[in-house]
Order: C-alpha cells, then structure tokens, then sequence
C-alpha cells in the first residue's frame, strides 16, 4: 500500500460507511413503494380480465425501462416549479434514485407476488411463502443497483471511493481501493444471499407443519 | 474691465454652446469625448421642457425631464449587484449612480434578473440595464449594447488547490459541474469532458464543498465574491479561465438613440480616467480587463468621439450562434403547430441546430452499437464463465467462480469505472475506448451471472443423465444446457441491454450523454429527456421481443436434443 493511499485510508471508513447508509436507504425506500405499487399489479393481473391486461401491459413497460434513464429523466424532466395535491414536488438527488429503482422493484414484486398468489391458491403455501427470500433478493439488487446516484452526486458508496481514487496518483493504488470497494459491497451482498438460503431453509421446514 | 470679461466670457460660453449644439449628434473625427457629451446633452437640455411632452422624445430628453434614470439593476449576484435593508449595492449599483451624475439626475433602481432585463427594457419599465449581462450576437438583436463594455468575464474552472488540472486537455473524460443553459458548456462538451447539471450558480460552492464536484465552470464574476471568504479561498482556487464574454449595459433598441450616445461617451470617460477601475477595487471585483482597457481608451486613436465605433478600441460581441439545421424551420413550425392546436409545450434542439443535430445522430448510432455489443458480449462472457465453471477441471472451475463471485459483489458504476481505469492505462482516451470498456463491463457483469446459471444447467444435466442412464456429453450437453438456462440466459441479456445507458458514466457517447451535452447550452430539458425514456424503453422492448425469439429457438433445441436422447 502507497504511503498516498494510507493517508486516505485513514477517514475513508467513516465515509465509506455512511455512504453504503445512503444505498441502504435509497433501497429501502424504492422497495417500500415498488411493495406497494407491485402487490397492487400482481393483484391486478391475478384477478384477469381488462385490469389483469393493463396491469401486465404496465409491468411490461416498467421491466423495459432503463433506471439510469429514468433517474435523468425524474431529474430534469419534472418542472422546477411543479405541485403534488399542492404541495411543491422537488425530487432530491436521493429520492431521484430511488424512484427509479422503483419500475424494477414494482415489477419484481408483481411477478413474485403473482406466483405467490398462484401458489397459495394451488394450496402450495410454502411456495407462496418463498415470497419473503424473493423480496430479500430484490432488496439486495437494489442497494448494488443505488450505485447509479454517482451518476448526479448522490453521496452513497460508490461516490465515496470514486472521490477518493480520484486522489490517488497511480493506477495500482486505485485499483487496491476498487478491490476494497468490492469487497465492502460483497460482504453484505454475499450475507444477504446467505440470509436468503437461510430463509429458504427454515421455511421448507416449518410450512409443511403449519399447512 | 472686470464685467466686460465676464460678459464675453458668457457670450463666448454661449457660442460654444451653440456651436456645440447644432452639430449635437454628429461627432467629429478627433473631439474628444468630453467635448462630444457636453455637446450632446447641451443639445438635449436644449429641448426641454417642449420635448417633455412628446411621445417620440429619446429617453435621454425623458431621462432629463423626469431628472431621474430608471436603472434595472441584480440584487442577488453578490459583489456586483446586492440589495440589503433596501438598499442597493455592488460594482453595477456604483456605476449606474456615477452614469446618473454624469447626466446630472437621480439614480433609480429597479430589480431585474436574468429572465427580466430584456422584456423591462421593452416595456419601457427601465431606462437602463447594467445587470451581469454577456454581449452577444444573439442578444444583439433584442437590445442595443453599450461600447465600450463595462466589463468582462470569464468562465472559470475552480478545483481543489490540490488538484493538478491547469488546462483545458485536463478535463478529458473528467466531469464537471455546470449550470444549465451556459454558453460555455459547448466548449466543454467539444473538449470531451463529461458534464453534471445544475439549475442555480449558487449551489456549486457548496457541491465541491461536500465533493459532489471536483471541478465546477461557472463565470468568474459568480466565484469573485466567494473568494473573498478567506476559507473558500484556502481550500479552493481558479484553474484557468476561458469562453470570455464583455458584459454590456444596454438600452432599448427604439428610441434611445441619444441615451446610448451618452452612454458610449461616458464609457469611454470612465475608462479612460479610471472610474471604471476605481470602483471596481471599491467593490473587490476582478480588475484585470478594466487595467486593459484603460490603456485601450486612453489611446490617441481611441480617445475620440468616435472611438466606441472603432474596431480596434472596442470588443466583438461573443458570438453564440449556432449554425441551424436545413430542416430548423420545419421543426420550430412543428413546436408552434403542437402548441397552438394541441397546447402542449415541446422543445426539439436537437433537431434545430448543426452540432446538436451531428451529437444527436452519434449518440443514436452509438447506443445501437453499444447494446449490440453489449448483448454479444453478455452471450459471450456467459458461454465462457458456463463452460468454465461447469468443467470438469476444478482450478478452472474456482477461478471462474472466484471471478463471478468477485463481479456480483462489484456494483457495475464501479465495474465500468475499473474497466474504464484499465482501458485508458493501455490507450489513450478516446470515445472508442469509453465504448469497449463498456462493453466489456456489461457483458462481463451480466455474462458471469448468465455463464453461472448455464453450469448449473450443465451439471443438473450431469447429474439426471447419470440417474437414468443417458449422460450427456460434449456439443450435446452444451446445446441442452443452454436451453435449459434459456430463461435466465434472456432475463441477464436483457439486463444488459437496459444497462447501456450507464456507460454514459465513463464518457461513452451514447444517446443520455449526448442529449445531456445538448440541453446543458440549449433549452428542452423535458422534452429532451422524454424523448430519451421512450427511445431507450422502446429499444429495450425491442430487445426483449428477439431475446424471446432467441429463448423459443434454444428451447427447440433442447427439446429435439432430449427427444433424441
């Protein structure tokens, strides 16, 4: 390690680490409205007929639209001067994020949700429940996905290291900062994944009991 | 003896006087400037009170019968033009008042902004602009500017004092902050550095505070009053400046024939003495251009009547038309047509002028190339990464899983960024290797989890032809797998297409970096980014349609390849 890169290392935790908050925070919130938005479609599409189409048709679009675009788009495309029921509607750098995290997250949701649905009705009450590991996951795609606030200067992870690598003089010591971005990115990825198996596992026990 | 030289005196006065005020408007070649004022409001004072009741007087003869000049004047753009407890302050507020004595009335201020100073001119609300106001081509049709100019300014890079950037090829591939609608962004764009926008000057100071910015354009004027805070200015400092602009006062461009004439002449006075300069160090702004053009106007040649038309004393305005495109008409009659029939609001500027037109054409093909890439890589890097972590070979196997363990835990930002640090290690930066090293990024982040989902088809495959009998091999177990994984193949393809747009991140010239280069120096920010949602959707609809196609023919196979097992 370059006596540059440990001088920096020296206050990079503490911001590295409330940066990660940040992704964590943008996650929660786009996963809080995409359950609400995707519960409503999947809904919508179990029930059928002209609401079940325009729910699918509306899933559809959401999966095919580009979060990054969208970020740019809630960014610049809503007017500066613009109301909601009223009150003034200023999308911060953060909350851009998350809103466009929230097709994705909404139509996940509505596809899990749909085969839970499914599977509840089947009478397959441990299918519905894989539910939960499924919303798990998409919590995680999301914090790694948040990363995209780099992009218009949200201070989350990605933002943090990248200010910091833009100190470093050579190439090798930015790349031993990526490798340690990744590792601190993939350690609460990788436990997620573990919480997930271990959900998984404690639900194939205990469903067939309760069923 | 005494009151016979005080009645010549006087008569002489009056002579003068008259002498002056016949030839009022016509200056002569070598009178000086002095002279030609005096003449000139001599003439006008002439005039009144008669002129004071006529509709068609010039605003100076107005100006001298109210005995008060309407001023529009900033009074939030610090140093030059503040208002505090009512009262108005600055380099701006200053000159204006010494204009006033000069024509010997009272000052009024009138507060105007950036959207206001031409329309209050028009409507006859203010005699007087003198509101940070860039001279420019364009706006030499909407006002009449007033040489020579009050001032100049500059776009400046402000950085960390730390930072090494001292020119404008330091800003390759590097981003920086601007404000929406400056000027000087083209220049920026053309020097390939990446842009993050702003709506207000007023927030940049604090983005490079809490580094969301590492470097932020914006006019030196704007930066003047924050380097007088003693902490700013020992964390921060200017890097170089560039895109200069001479900032004019300007009056309506009808009926203010003589009000500009003075105007020159008195520009060319404060200049000349110093005045300019003087209040400007009272001010604690920028004085470099005011020293210059002090020796300008105090020039023989200058230092005349007719040295605010003469091209070598006086300053081009900044020339800030685009050339349009052949079909602009067309496109502006379409925006007007939209509005007037169905009262909806579009801007097209990428459609308006030649180097948006030529941006907006790359970014287009740019993006289509990118996703192909992209969606060829994806099925690459996923065809390796399977091969490698379903083999048999167990080193291979834990290197590829190592890898792909490795690249999920790495967001892709900062997977494009690695990519984009290694590509430009080995090349020289260029839109070429911002492309490759997206595509390389996409295709390996998407590929590796891809190539993951097919091993586990490979060795699920394994497994059931070892239960019953018909173990797969070779070609065959390939082909199989790749069906079997058709649907996680797809899910991982589309994935890379919808990811495309993120290479903007690393200076890809792709369509949302285009765009965002175009509405950071022209208007349509709305529609702009519409337009880009609905291309970008649209595509990857697109993609999803032939990756279904794609899907339904692997599945085929895998099908005929069990039906023939």
């Amino acid at each position: 390690m370059s006596q540059h890169l440990a001088e920096l290392a020296a206050d990079f935790l503490p911001r590295f680490l409330r940066g990660m908050a940040v992704n964590f925070e943008i996650a929660v919130i786009s996963l809080v409205i995409g359950l609400v938005l995707g519960l409503l479609l999947a809904l919508g599409r179990y029930r059928g007929a002209i609401a079940g189409a325009a729910a699918a048709a509306m899933v559809a679009l959401m999966r095919a639209a580009p979060t990054f675009v969208v970020m740019f788009f809630l960014l610049n495309a809503i007017p500066r001067d613009a109301t909601l029921f009223g009150a003034p509607l200023v999308v911060s750098g953060l909350m851009a994020v998350a809103l466009s995290l929230v097709p994705y997250s909404a139509a996940y949701i509505s596809d899990a949700g749909l085969d839970a649905m499914r599977h509840w009705r089947a009478g397959s009450h441990l299918g519905a429940l894989l539910f939960l590991p499924n919303v798990t996951r998409a919590f995680f795609v999301l914090v790694m996905s948040s990363s995209a606030g780099a992009a218009i200067g949200v201070t989350e992870g990605i933002t943090v290291i990248l200010r910091r690598a833009e100190q470093l003089p050579t190439l090798d010591d930015r790349l031993l900062l990526f490798a340690l971005g990744i590792v601190m990115f993939g350690i609460p990825l990788q436990l997620g994944f573990a919480l997930i198996s271990f959900i998984q596992r404690r639900l194939s026990r205990l469903v067939p009991a309760t069923a | 003896m005494r009151r016979s030289v005080t009645v010549a005196r006087c008569v002489v006065m009056v002579a003068v006087l008259l002498i002056l005020a016949v030839g009022a408007l016509r200056a002569q070649p070598g009178e000086s400037p002095d002279t030609a004022l005096a003449t000139l409001l001599a003439a006008a004072r002439a005039k009144l009170p008669g002129a004071c009741r006529q509709a068609t007087a010039d605003r100076l003869v107005k100006i001298l019968c109210a005995k008060t000049i309407r001023i529009g004047v900033r009074d939030y753009y610090p140093l030059f033009g503040t208002r505090t407890n009512g009262k108005h302050q600055g380099y701006e507020v200053d000159v204006g008042a010494a204009i006033a004595r000069m024509l010997g009335v009272e000052p009024e201020f009138e507060r105007v902004n950036a959207a206001t100073r031409i329309p209050f001119l028009a409507e006859d609300r203010v005699d007087l602009v003198i509101a940070t106001m860039g001279h420019n081509t364009q706006r030499d049709g909407q006002v009449r500017f007033i040489r020579p100019h009050y001032y100049r300014s500059e776009t400046i890079i402000v950085a960390p004092k730390e930072s090494k950037v001292a020119k404008m090829d330091d800003l390759l591939g590097r981003t920086v902050c601007v404000t929406v609608g400056n000027l000087s962004n083209a220049e920026l764009v053309s020097r390939d550095a990446r842009l993050m926008l702003f709506d207000e000057a007023g927030v940049l100071p604090e983005r490079l505070k809490d580094q969301t910015c590492s470097l932020a354009a914006q006019d030196d004027s704007f930066f003047a009053y924050y380097f007088t805070d003693p902490d700013f200015a020992a964390a921060y400092g200017p890097k170089f400046g560039f895109s200069q602009v001479p900032w004019g006062m300007a009056v309506a461009r009808h009926g203010s024939d003589e009000l500009a004439r003075a105007l020159e002449l008195i520009s060319q006075i404060f200049h000349r003495d110093g005045l300019f300069l003087d209040i400007a160090r009272f001010n604690r702004i920028g004085t470099g251009f005011l020293q210059e053009q002090q020796v300008v106007w105090r020039r023989t040649q200058c230092n005349t009547a007719t040295g605010s038309t003469n091209p070598d004393c006086v300053l081009p305005a900044l020339n800030a038309e685009l050339q349009p495109t052949p079909f602009a008409p067309a496109v502006s009659a379409f925006e007007t047509w939209l509005d007037a029939t169905l009262d909806v609001e579009v801007a097209l500027p990428m459609l308006k002028t030649a180097p948006a037109w030529e941006m907006f054409k790359d970014g287009v093909i740019n993006s289509l190339i990118l996703i192909a890439g992209a969606l060829t890589a994806t099925l690459a890097f996923a065809v390796l990464f399977g091969a490698a972590m379903g083999s048999r070979i167990a080193p291979l196997r834990w290197l590829a899983r190592l890898l792909t363990i490795t690249l999920q835990s790495s967001p892709i930002v900062l997977t494009l960024v690695i990519a984009a640090a290694i590509g430009h290690a080995f090349f020289a930066y260029s839109d070429a290797v911002a492309l490759a090293a997206s595509i390389a990024a996409l295709g390996l982040a998407n590929g590796s989890n891809a190539g993951q989902a097919l091993s586990e088809a490979i060795w699920s495959l394994r497994a059931e032809g070892r239960f019953d009998g018909t173990p797969a091999v070779g070609h065959d177990l390939f082909s199989r797998a790749l069906g079997r994984s058709s649907t996680q193949m797809v899910a991982f393809l589309v994935n890379a297409a919808k990811g495309t747009p993120i290479a903007s991140f690393i200076g890809a010239p792709e369509l949302l970096s285009a765009l965002t280069d175009i509405t950071s120096f022209s208007s349509g920010r709305a529609t702009t980014y519409t337009l880009l949602l609905v291309f970008y959707t649209v595509v990857v609809m697109v993609v999803v349609w032939l990756c279904g196609k794609f899907r339904a023919y692997l599945e085929g196979r895998q099908l005929a390849g069990e039906a023939a097992a």
